[in-house]
């Protein structure tokens, strides 16, 4: 039977259904607190909740949301691929400055450069998508090559005995050997583009998506449906972090499988 | 015990290795091909020292991994130059890829050896050689799922498919429990049994198994007033008739000899 003071421990094991039972309590805490709160500023959450239902069963809402949904994917295919050849060749010490220099471009604030992209881009379509690869793609170098700097040298090494050259060892020990931490890498980051993506889509209206349904909300104080919109988005990028956790495990079964005693 | 010591087939000769201190002095040591009658007698040799002597740097050195500041390793029966890859190795951790099966860890070791074979031979030869190292059952299993002793015969069989005759184990029984430390001798005199060329090289702080395995051991050990270890004495064990004995552990000359040497490093 479990003791109640293990939920105040450091480093207690609850058993599952504790967790849970955990979990739907803090929630219910939260909601009361987020109700007794209001005061006329913030929405109630039962008011919140209706309008996540108008929200969701209004005719621009899918329109809106498949828009958000392709742009992400979009600047995150692409990124990635971006992400993964500059981090690859850092082992190569031609390539190593420029992934260094782009790790630090994370420093770099995307505002002061709006203005840039809106000349060096054709339309409102390529700006958002310019953005939002040029935001991501030094945060997914950091993590790729945190990964790439805690490979250990053995597996080099292990290599040369097994007499792979130099271009077959990046291959099995970095490449292939490293796919599901670049998945990881991508569940880590989807939070970054899906974050960024009702900004840039603030800087150009005209194919929608649920950044522009969130600035158009705002603007007339519709805060009920700001929140609405806050919480779906919220949702959205809960289910695809739980998405992508599954693709690994299934794609990359190793990093599942039961570890020997 | 009829047996002859013929030509040399791996030597060093005055290796040395220096950081911000002389760690190995004029390591010198030559491993000859013992034949005996009607018998595929593979080498077994021991390089024993103390922890922290420099035994890692002097097994990556042997490996072709690392290049010494002075001296050099030569391999083979015309004695060239060790390059990685020659020289096979089995590190303490028995690295394996994490992301392959034992099946496709051995597979690949067979990519680049001299033996061509076809997609059906390599299954063949994976298949053979797992029955004897005990690991058909394990084939689609991946490293984690397997136990320290799996994986380090996965870990030995991957540098046995590759080719290599030489190979070097670091501690190959550290950490094992005393029933394990017997098969893993057992495997060993195996391996060194396959072929008349197989040498295994064990780099070891275990004074008694590594003994009791060996045809000759090595002591790397500092002398006094000398920066850095050196090879302070060789170890016939053939001629002390201490080798080949499967129960050599039992005997009581070999345990007073074995606390002799464990006083010396």
């Amino acid at each position: 039977m479990m003791q109640w003071k293990s939920i105040v421990e450091p480093f207690a094991k609850l058993p599952r259904s504790a967790v849970v039972g955990l979990l739907i309590a803090e929630a219910l805490v939260a909601l009361v607190l987020w109700h007794l709160s209001g005061d006329g500023l913030i929405p109630d959450p039962i008011d919140v909740g209706r309008s996540v239902v108008k929200v969701v069963t209004s005719d621009a809402f899918m329109e809106n949301f498949l828009a958000s949904l392709f742009l992400t994917f979009k600047g995150m295919g692409i990124s990635i691929l971006i992400a993964l050849v500059i981090s690859y060749l850092s082992v190569v010490p031609l390539f190593k400055p420029l992934a260094d220099l782009v790790v630090r471009l994370r420093y770099l604030t995307l505002t002061g450069l709006i203005f840039l992209f809106t000349l060096l881009t054709q339309n409102g379509s390529q700006l958002k998508i310019s953005l939002l690869i040029f935001g991501i793609v030094p945060f997914f170098i950091t993590s790729l090559l945190s990964i790439i700097a805690d490979i250990d040298k053995q597996e080099a090494e292990l290599c040369k005995t097994l007499r792979m050259g130099p271009w077959r060892t990046l291959w099995e020990v970095v490449i292939v050997g490293r796919l599901d931490q670049v998945l990881e890498v991508m569940r880590q980051n989807f939070a970054i583009a899906w974050m960024m993506i009702t900004m840039v889509e603030g800087l150009s209206m005209s194919e929608g998506g649920l950044g522009t349904m969130l600035i158009k909300s705002n603007k007339y104080i519709d805060m009920d449906t700001v929140f609405a919109l806050l919480i779906i988005i919220f949702l959205v990028g809960l289910f695809f972090d739980w998405l992508l956790g599954r693709l690994r495990a299934w794609l990359f079964p190793y990093t599942s499988v039961q570890t020997a005693k | 015990m009829t047996h002859t010591r013929n030509e040399i087939i791996l030597s060093a000769e005055g290796v040395g290795i220096t950081y911000d201190r002389v760690i190995l002095r004029d390591v010198t040591f030559q491993v000859h091909n013992i034949t005996r009658p009607e018998v595929y007698q593979g080498q077994v040799l021991s390089l024993i020292g103390r922890s922290g002597i420099g035994k890692t740097q002097l097994f990556k050195i042997l490996a072709g991994m690392l290049k010494p500041t002075t001296g050099t390793v030569r391999i083979g029966l015309d004695l060239h130059p060790v390059q990685a890859g020659e020289v096979g190795i089995v590190p303490q951790n028995y690295l394996l890829f994490r992301h392959r099966t034992v099946q496709q860890n051995l597979g690949i070791a067979m990519e680049r050896s001299e033996k061509k074979r076809t997609e059906a031979e390599t299954k063949e030869v994976i298949k053979e050689h797992s029955e004897l190292f005990q690991l058909t059952e394990h084939l689609a299993k991946y490293p984690s799922q397997l136990s320290g002793g799996q994986r380090q015969r996965v870990s030995i069989l991957q540098q046995i498919l590759t080719g290599t005759k030489t190979i070097l184990l670091d501690e190959p029984f550290s950490g094992l429990d005393v029933l394990m430390v017997d098969k893993v001798i057992e495997l060993l005199v195996k391996v060194s049994l396959m072929d008349e060329h197989n040498t295994l090289i064990i780099v070891s702080h275990d004074v008694e198994n590594a003994l009791a395995i060996s045809d000759t051991a090595f002591i790397l050990a500092a002398q006094q007033g000398e920066p850095g270890a050196t090879i302070t004495e060789t170890i016939d064990l053939i001629g002390l008739g201490m080798a080949w004995e499967k129960d050599i552990r039992q005997n009581a000359r070999f345990r007073e000899f074995t606390e002799q040497i464990k006083h010396k490093i």
